[in-house]
């Protein structure tokens, strides 16, 4: 089947206001990043009692992004999908930006960015999730590239070759994201499940933002799009990886619930705060159930708005799960001395708060400005979209 | 775009990724090994807390470890640093308001979580059991503050300005740290300022010896003595030991 592709023209007024937006906010997170390196990272919300803040859970839910990407691209790549060849490349290109906008989150968050470059090559520590994870993503970009080349040069072979390999690389890369929290000593970050639970929601945010995108780029263009092939990537696809989120969220709690020993951990995620709230209405209600009938039922499943703004509700319902993976487990305090009660201290020793400073933000939304600029320079320089996805017919 | 222009533009990409990989594996060394026939092997330094002897209102320990390793105190408990710490904790069941002080400090685990997780090594066990960091290698990720399940290590969020103790080094912003059992004194055949201190007010909560040693002080007391560790039931192996928890 012939799919021609073409770059973008990039000439109009919306697509330069978009770059220098994009632009602009990539050079403030840099500035922010710079601010934080030089003073400290006390800009950040961040304390002693909360060391992890926005800035990784930005990362996770980048590299949760990616998935989706890639298992997208996959059904042209692996099942020989052919109606979906004309999302491929924006998909391989896409989950590479996501992967690298992860890394970009990480590195700005570090205390010592300077040391970043040198150290872990000369003091590997092979036990550390924070070792194994950047080569897991750095593999991932390198192998990206090489299948977004296949598929630039229409390589058969090797993009099936590649597309294979690197769906089953995702699968290392998210449960290893999984493990940086799943393999810790902390009450509310040590579950088998959360790898998994990790993995389904990448899926679903990562299906979410390939139809969003597909949807921008056509749209935007103005180039024919077959509706249909969006909505078969929200009916089934979506809602499937939806239901999956919501399955292994559910074992998940429920089994925190049901052992004594980690009830009142399981109490304070679910009733415990504002983050209870983010749970119950930004994730579970607003991020997966709505959603999910939204995409089940006929009538909304098939039109294309009511898919696009289901999506929208599962990428900031998953932006959502990322930041509850990241800080309840983080303010709910470790029980030193089960049966007494923690009274006088120096320190925040009980539940503690989080909030998120202007830096930070600037620094999260510089990490998007500068992906999003990429992604429109992508768009406009490399052959990306096709100039037109009009196959299901003919497939 | 033809191949030579993709592989022109990707080339610089895939230069940092494939280094990133690769080099790691490389250069991969396991500086525990490195250190095995050190002159620190064969001790396993451990610390005694009599907590009955402790006092609720004396600070001796905690100012004389902020001095002599110039613990950063910037009065806002969301970036103070302490080495050692006290917390009052009262019994849940029991009806009276008693309270009793608890000192907190880095447990030196035997299977310390810290060290596992640190992407660097700067955060080690040495051949004598101290669980140390190194200031100068630290790349600031913070993963050691997740991975502690004591809460006993912290970060340089801001610059310390005081500098009290010139003999030691004051940290950068952007490095963790916790207590090392005053690992330079032990060097110089001295022991932690805590335990002095504590000595210095005639107070005796503090001991502090090799473990190893079964004549030594603290031997004698986890030997014979119902000595407790903090959550023993999470497999750390913690190296500090509470008398009268």
């Amino acid at each position: 089947m012939q799919v021609e592709f073409s770059k973008i023209e990039g000439r109009s007024l919306p697509f330069y206001l978009a770059a220098a937006v994009l632009a602009v906010l990539g050079i403030a997170g840099v500035y922010s990043t710079y601010l934080m390196s030089a003073h400290g990272l006390y800009l950040s919300g961040m304390t002693n009692r909360v060391p992890w803040g926005l800035q990784i859970s930005m990362a996770i839910f980048y590299i949760g992004l990616s998935a989706g990407s890639l298992v997208v691209s996959g059904l042209y790549g692996i099942f020989g999908k052919l109606e979906y060849k004309p999302f491929a490349r924006i998909a391989a290109y896409l989950a590479m930006l996501f992967l690298i906008a992860g890394l970009l989150s990480i590195l700005t968050d570090q205390g010592r960015v300077d040391r970043v470059f040198v150290k872990p090559f000369t003091y590997l520590n092979v036990t550390s999730m924070f070792s194994i994870n950047p080569a897991l993503y750095s593999g991932h970009v390198l192998i990206c590239i090489i299948y977004l080349w296949a598929l630039f040069r229409e390589k058969g072979a090797l993009t099936k070759i590649t597309s294979f390999t690197v769906c089953l690389w995702a699968i290392g890369t998210h449960t290893g994201t999984g493990a940086i929290f799943a393999f810790v000593p902390r009450e509310l970050y040590n579950s088998a499940l959360l790898p998994p639970s990790f993995v389904a929601a990448a899926l679903s945010s990562g299906a979410a933002l390939m139809i969003l995108a597909n949807v921008a780029v056509f749209r935007g263009t103005g180039r024919p799009m077959d509706d249909r092939l969006v909505i078969w990537l929200g009916r089934p696809l979506l809602a499937v990886f939806l239901v999956c989120t919501l399955y292994v969220l559910l074992i998940e709690n429920a089994h925190r619930f049901y052992l004594a020993e980690s009830r009142e951990a399981g109490m304070f995620f679910l009733f415990g705060g504002f983050h209870s709230l983010m749970f119950w209405f930004g994730l579970i209600i607003f991020g997966c159930i709505i959603p999910a009938i939204l995409l089940f039922v006929r009538r909304t499943g098939t039109s294309v708005p009511w898919v696009v703004f289901a999506s929208c509700l599962v990428v900031v319902g998953v932006l959502f799960e990322r930041f509850l993976i990241v800080i309840p487990g983080l303010i709910h305090p470790p029980e030193l001395f089960p049966g007494w009660e923690v009274t006088g201290t120096v320190l925040w020793e009980g539940i503690v708060d989080y909030s998120i400073s202007f830096y930070e933000v600037l620094q999260a939304l510089g990490v998007l400005g500068i992906i999003g600029f990429a992604f429109l320079m992508g768009l406009k320089f490399l052959p990306l979209a096709p100039t037109e996805a009009k196959t299901w017919t003919a497939a | 775009m033809d191949r030579r222009e993709f592989l022109k533009k990707g080339g610089a990409v895939l230069a940092g990724s494939s280094g990133a990989l690769g080099l790691p594996l490389l250069t991969s060394c396991d500086a525990n090994v490195a250190r095995e026939g050190s002159p620190l092997a064969g001790r396993k330094w451990g610390m005694v807390i009599d907590l009955s002897k402790c006092q609720s209102d004396c600070t001796a320990c905690l100012d004389a470890c902020r001095h002599e390793n110039n613990v950063a105190f910037h009065n806002d408990k969301r970036w103070d640093v302490h080495w050692i710490r006290k917390v009052s904790i009262r019994n849940e069941e029991s009806e009276d308001d008693a309270e009793k002080p608890v000192l907190l400090l880095c447990n030196h685990c035997e299977n310390p979580p810290c060290a596992q997780v640190c992407p660097v090594q700067a955060t080690y066990k040495r051949a004598d059991g101290i669980v140390v960091v190194d200031h100068h290698r630290c790349i600031g990720c913070r993963y050691c503050m997740i991975a502690c399940p004591y809460n006993a290590r912290f970060f340089n969020y801001k610059e310390n300005e005081e500098w009290p103790n010139t003999d030691f080094p004051k940290r950068s912003h952007g490095v963790a740290e916790s207590c090392n059992f005053c690992a330079h004194r032990l060097d110089q055949d001295k022991r932690p300022a805590c335990v002095e201190a504590c000595e210095a007010m005639d107070i005796r909560a503090l001991y502090f010896g090799n473990l190893n040693d079964p004549d030594s002080e603290v031997s004698e007391l986890v030997a014979s003595e119902p000595v407790k560790r903090i959550r023993d039931d999470w497999g750390t192996e913690p190296k500090v030991y509470y008398l009268g928890l």
